[in-house]
């Protein structure tokens, strides 16, 4: 059996190593249009920030591919498919047979039809490539613009304000973080940025962007400013690289949908990672998780079952923690109440600047925590109870076990630097 | 592999685990920098350190965005290289024991790495609630537990003390 997988990213390899797991004598091989060994995305504004080196980035060793006996074709795009020949056209005119093929593309950068997002000043920070031509535009006192304000955009303003640089965000939505945050924690977010010299403007839609001949950009805003800037990062969601296969595609619907084999439509073809629209642990329709720990949790089952192990995924819950301005971001699940769902709420207790627990009939559904790193420890000890819908009665009971007065007061006492301490 | 078994009803919340621990990790007592915790609950009268069991099928290694946690080829643990974490703390989401604390000093995500096949923890232990045993040796421990359990309640339901 020959096994081609498509995709270098956290589906792929956890595919991969997934597979032989199972199949340790069939051939596989690995195609990826990027160069050379993994790197991780989601490291990349560390590497703005400083705080990893280029080195630091790559997740794989260039032998670790020869390890798990598995051919690479790197620096090569897939182009598409031949279903019914069951061959991989590839850039260069290849064409490779494969018995199962996996789909682990990924996702691009959204672009907004805003005007002007092709002009030399405006960036995306998606590849290695991006994060190294951003590291030569982050120099002291130059003027940042990011447009959106997820994960990808805040980091990106968070590394750029930690080298010196002035920054504005500017969000479409009445708040920043929607997708991470509800409206309590992204103003408590918010309110670090502005002690943070970041300029937030929410509720704001960028209608255009120029760049003149000397390099230089001005953002056009709805609300009628025209906000001068050395430099742009888009940063405004992602979307999948699904059109390797239209065949497996829904009309007018992104994602490549996934049975709970992750196998497409296509007999033998399987999907992974931010390509896929995926089974969830609540259930309900599917959806684009374009979240790092479901990419590996996918690539698990897709890798196993392209080895024909016949394993089921149990669905996907999103799950967010990252730092940002010296606060710990972390939510999971659902993290807005619907009607009828009881709400625990938390403020300023121990290190946790806020803490939110959505529950239904004692089952919880999702939580944010923000502020010390324990309350993404708590979060992950959630968790179990929140993807196994199992119920925790007593949720006050539970926290004083977890012991949030005691010693997470006192180890969060140990760091009382704020944010802004730390940019000079 | 070697692992350290927790037996609660031997423990004694002396906290001994947590101060060599921490005495291990950051040559203080402070217990905060220990990774064995020892969960007091004092209306149950129950006390149960919580540490690293180096799950066969580890979630944090598998999740770890910078590929910082890897499996010790000597001792079996599950340890996290300092030098490769970037702080990212998806870790302390994924381990559903909390046992993977993150330190705030150097930024990086934290947890017991069986002292290379010494437990420090182990060796403090002063009443044998821990124990540094086979995990398979360990499985044949908790099914005696779950053996005396289960005729402790077959002996309840027939009325019989």
């Amino acid at each position: 059996m020959h096994v081609v997988i498509v995709g270098n990213g956290a589906a792929a390899l956890s595919a991969l190593e997934s597979f032989r797991g199972h199949d340790r004598d069939s051939r596989v091989t690995l195609v990826s249009g990027e160069q050379g060994p993994a790197y991780s995305r989601v490291l990349l504004p560390y590497y703005l920030r400083r705080r990893l080196s280029r080195d630091g980035l790559f997740i794989r060793r260039a032998d670790d591919y020869a390890r798990l006996g598995a051919a690479t074709e790197f620096g090569v795009r897939a182009e598409g498919v031949d279903p019914a020949r069951r061959v991989l056209e590839l850039a260069d005119g290849r064409r490779l047979g494969f018995d199962r093929l996996l789909i682990a593309t990924g996702s691009s950068p959204m672009r907004p039809p805003i005007p002007g997002l092709d002009g030399a000043g405006v960036h995306t920070l998606w590849t290695l490539d991006d994060a190294v031509r951003l590291d030569s535009v982050f120099r002291e006192g130059a003027r940042l613009v990011v447009l959106g304000s997820g994960f990808v955009a805040l980091q990106a303003a968070w590394a750029a304000r930690q080298r010196g640089l002035q920054v504005s965000v500017i969000e479409l939505l009445d708040q920043i973080l929607p997708r991470v945050l509800d409206p309590a924690a992204a103003q408590i977010l918010s309110e670090r940025l502005h002690a943070c010299d970041v300029e937030v403007r929410t509720g704001t839609r960028a209608e255009s962007v120029e760049t003149d001949r000397g390099g230089r950009v001005r953002v056009s805003t709805s609300g009628g400013d025209r906000l001068p800037a050395d430099a742009v990062i888009v940063a405004t969601g992602a979307r999948p690289n699904d059109q390797l296969l239209p065949e497996c595609l829904e009309p007018d619907r992104p994602g490549i949908p996934v049975a709970d084999t992750m196998e497409t439509v296509v007999s033998g073809v399987y999907a992974a990672g931010d390509v896929t629209r995926g089974p969830t642990a609540r259930g309900g329709p599917r959806e684009i998780h374009a979240l790092w720990p479901t990419a590996v949790e996918q690539g698990r089952v897709a890798g196993a079952n392209l080895a024909g192990a016949g394993r089921s995924y149990g669905g996907s819950l999103s799950m967010n923690v990252t730092e940002m301005f010296d606060l710990t971001v972390a939510s999971l699940g659902q993290f807005v109440e619907d009607e009828g769902d009881d709400v625990f709420e938390e403020h300023d207790r121990g290190g946790i600047r806020y803490m939110k627990i959505v529950t239904r009939a004692g089952v919880p559904l999702g939580a944010i925590a923000m502020g010390a790193p324990e309350g993404a420890v708590l979060l992950g000890r959630l968790r179990p109870f929140v993807r196994h819908r199992r119920a925790l009665p007593d949720l006050p009971a539970f926290l004083a076990r977890e012991d949030l007065d005691g010693r997470l007061a006192h180890r969060s006492a140990a760091k009382e630097r704020t944010s802004c301490a730390s940019l000079q | 592999m070697r692992i350290v078994a927790v037996d609660p009803d031997a423990c004694v919340a002396c906290r001994d685990c947590e101060y060599a621990c921490a005495f291990r990790q950051s040559g203080d007592f402070a217990r905060s920098a220990s990774h064995i915790r020892v969960n007091f609950y004092a209306d149950e009268r129950a006390c149960v350190p919580l540490t690293c069991m180096h799950c066969e099928d580890a979630w944090c290694l598998a999740v770890c965005p910078a590929a910082a946690i890897d499996r010790d080829p000597g001792t079996g643990a599950v340890t996290i290289d300092a030098t490769r974490c970037a702080g990212c703390k998806m870790c302390l989401l994924a381990c559903p024991y909390g046992n993977i604390h993150f330190n705030a000093e150097t930024g990086v995500s934290a947890k017991c790495d069986l002292c290379g096949g010494d437990p420090m923890c182990v060796r403090a232990c002063i009443s044998g609630a821990l124990r540094y045993v086979d995990a398979e040796e360990l499985a044949d421990l908790r099914r005696e537990v779950v053996d005396a359990s289960l005729k402790r309640l077959l002996r309840l339901s027939k009325g019989v003390r």
